[in-house]
């Protein structure tokens, strides 16, 4: 998948004039007090100090409960998904050198929606472990059918190929919806996983992303450095000595693999992916090493405000975190396409 | 419709050819409306003779029969039949003002604003029934035009085809977004979702009819007026300005059209979604680039588009019904996709 001659995202943003450091330990530093002034907003609302007390098993029966089997582990997997997809958008947009790739933008994350809705409807009993998979092999194949139907006369651009993702997506959620449809059972649940939402969250759901996170994680933090490399051009990456076509493919992989474990666990949540790289770019510059885990920040704190407002605006209603992204990350995107790329 | 105007005197008979393709596609897209609309009226769990078929066609009569017929089965035909017209014709109107084969109103985001503008107002406002769901039809197409075509204007030098397509895609992502959070948030009715998510004449009732027909009419009237302009529209507007034509008016009134078109047909059968975008496509791949042809064949062609995916959609399953969109979705994407991959657009 040669892309054509695009300059890397963001070549021209300014540096040195912020500490990667600085910006780094101010957005942990926000991520954790988002986290913490978020525990308590829900259906059952349980007011700071209490909240946080509660967590640490001090409060009442029912406040320690809602805050460990509810709140808990909507905020745990707010701050998982939110960096894991950060980090995909971060790392395909670095392998395509297209600043309009991500996840949810070149098919992923519908097409592992779709693998999970596909397995769900032959299997209804499959355990949850293999969900990933299923999204996995979904997410591969739509990614796959795009750069195919993407690529004409030895290349690619990014607003080709962005369109096509888009295509491709639209097809997929056509297909869930006939399946849903044709599949009437259980589909209240369905819809609501769908538009990517956190309301069904448990500790199991943080037990069954963390390993996929956990082993993902470093192997991207390892090919960082091969990442800036393959940003320097193929002629210039290979001249370096790296393998170029074996790179990309292993990094790609690993990108679509954690977004679609993502998907298995909470939906389509759209344009995370795709925004929280190129705020981290403004921030820090487009060294992976730094890049990456400014957009994982960047993506933990927009999942954990898009999620509290979801559930803190009108409870005990569930407006879906994905429903609020969407607010936020189209006007977005369309800033992106009205600027030459 | 008058056919092509054959150029140059070389092989009358390939011109010749050329000029009866539109009345022919025309007549061929016609009567396969008409078969659909009678294979649509004839289906249903009730095993109906054909006598009480064209009573019931005709007449309300007492009989549970002809009742049957009359009230819920014809109701369901004639919204397929209008609302796929109709929705054909915005998209190949939409298609000529962009000059872009992906400029449909479903990708431009008009159907979806009028989808979410009715969807959200009558869920949380449930008396705004009737032709209120209509203006409110209009209106959130109408901003949602607007929308798109001001974003197309920024920039330097305006946006690409394949750019305006995707910033319309991404607002209709945008709207859909807030109206599932909103509709999942307010009601429990799955059918309901889905209706206001992929469309279709489940419901048809005559209450239906009688609100979106005028309207209707109206648009289909104005597009076929509309079909000289287009025409000359089409030679590129400094052409179209020496023709002495009000290039801005022709816009105008086009938008307002596509508008009048897609919100009739929103606001009572949902967003079909690719329906607009398919139909033209394929009708000018037939018929050629003249609007007398396009217009008219592209109308029945959605209609008869839209009454098959009808009577497919209800043969998926036997436990529900499933509204038309469900089925014309997969067959739009696939052809969106490939559309997408084109040279001329995607550059």
């Amino acid at each position: 998948m040669t892309a054509t001659p695009v300059a890397a995202p963001g070549v021209a943003v300014r540096v040195h004039a912020r500490r990667p450091a600085v910006v780094i330990v101010t957005l942990s530093g926000l991520c954790l007090l988002t986290a913490f002034l978020t525990l308590g907003v829900g259906a059952v609302r349980v007011l700071e100090p209490h909240a946080i007390e509660a967590l640490f098993g001090h409060g009442t029966a029912d406040q320690i409960r809602t805050i460990r089997t509810y709140e808990l582990p909507r905020v745990l997997i707010a701050i998982l998904v939110g960096s894991a997809l950060a980090i995909s958008g971060g790392v395909i947009q670095g392998v395509t050198r297209n600043p309009l790739a991500a996840p949810d933008i070149i098919g992923v994350v519908k097409g592992a929606a779709l693998g999970t809705v596909f397995l769900l409807w032959a299997y209804p009993l499959a355990a949850v472990s293999y969900l990933p998979v299923a999204a996995f092999a979904g997410g591969i194949i739509a990614m796959v059918i795009v750069y195919l139907a993407a690529y004409k006369n030895g290349g690619t651009t990014p607003v080709r190929l962005a369109l096509v993702g888009i295509a491709v997506s639209a097809l997929c959620e056509s297909i869930i919806r006939y399946v849903l449809l044709v599949q009437a059972n259980g589909i209240g649940h369905a819809l609501v996983w769908l538009t990517g939402s956190l309301a069904a969250i448990d500790m199991n759901a943080v037990y069954q992303i963390l390993p996929w996170i956990a082993v993902i994680l470093p192997l991207l933090v390892f090919y960082a450095h091969k990442l800036d490399v393959l940003g320097l051009g193929d002629d210039m990456a290979s001249g370096l000595g790296l393998s170029v076509e074996r790179t990309r493919r292993i990094a790609l992989a690993l990108a679509v693999l954690l977004a679609s474990a993502c998907v298995a666990v909470a939906g389509s949540l759209l344009f995370i992916g795709l925004i929280a790289p190129h705020m981290a770019r403004r921030l820090v510059g487009s060294r992976h090493a730094v890049l990456l885990p400014t957009a994982a920040l960047l993506g933990s704190l927009m999942l954990l405000v898009a999620d509290a407002i979801g559930r803190g605006a009108d409870p005990p209603i569930e407006l879906p975190a994905g429903m609020v992204t969407a607010v936020i990350g189209a006007p977005y995107f369309v800033y992106l396409l009205t600027r030459s790329l | 419709m008058t056919a092509v105007p054959a150029s140059g005197a070389g092989a009358a008979s390939a011109a010749l050819a050329r000029r009866l393709r539109g009345p022919i596609a025309f007549v061929v897209f016609t009567a396969l409306a008409i078969g659909g609309f009678i294979w649509s009226v004839s289906i249903g769990p009730e095993q109906i003779g054909f006598g009480a078929l064209v009573r019931g066609t005709f007449a309300q009569g007492h009989n549970t029969q002809q009742l049957i017929v009359h009230l819920i089965r014809l109701p369901r035909a004639l919204l397929a039949v209008l609302a796929g017209a109709t929705l054909a014709l915005s998209g190949a109107i939409m298609q000529s003002v962009t000059r872009n084969p992906l400029g449909a109103p479903d990708v431009l985001g008009v159907t979806s604003g009028s989808a979410v503008t009715v969807a959200l107002a009558t869920t949380i406002v449930p008396s705004l029934g009737g032709i209120n769901q209509l203006f409110l039809s209009f209106g959130g197409g109408g901003i949602a035009a607007l929308m798109v075509f001001g974003i197309a204007r920024y920039g330097r030098g305006g946006l690409s085809p394949v750019r305006l397509a995707l910033a319309g895609v991404t607002i209709s992502l945008l709207l859909y977004a807030v109206m599932q959070g909103v509709l999942i948030a307010f009601t429990q009715n799955a059918d309901l979702f889905f209706f206001w998510l992929v469309g279709g004449v489940t419901y048809a009732r005559w209450a239906d009819i009688h609100t979106a027909y005028p309207w209707m009419v109206a648009g289909i009237v104005l597009a076929m007026l509309l079909a000289r302009p287009l025409n000359i529209l089409a030679l590129g507007d400094d052409v179209a300005r020496g023709l002495g034509q009000n290039v801005g008016r022709i816009r105008f009134v086009s938008l307002v059209c596509v508008v009048l078109l897609a919100g009739a047909a929103v606001g009572v059968a949902g967003p079909v979604a690719f329906l607009a975008l398919i139909v033209p496509n394929i009708v000018r791949r037939i018929v050629g680039q003249n609007h007398f042809a396009v217009l008219p064949v592209s109308a029945v062609a959605g209609a008869a588009l839209l009454l098959y995916a009808d009577i497919l959609a209800r043969h998926l399953t036997s436990h529900t019904e499933v509204p038309a969109g469900v089925v014309v979705a997969p067959i739009g994407a696939t052809l969106f996709i490939l559309l997408a991959r084109r040279e001329k657009i995607a550059g």
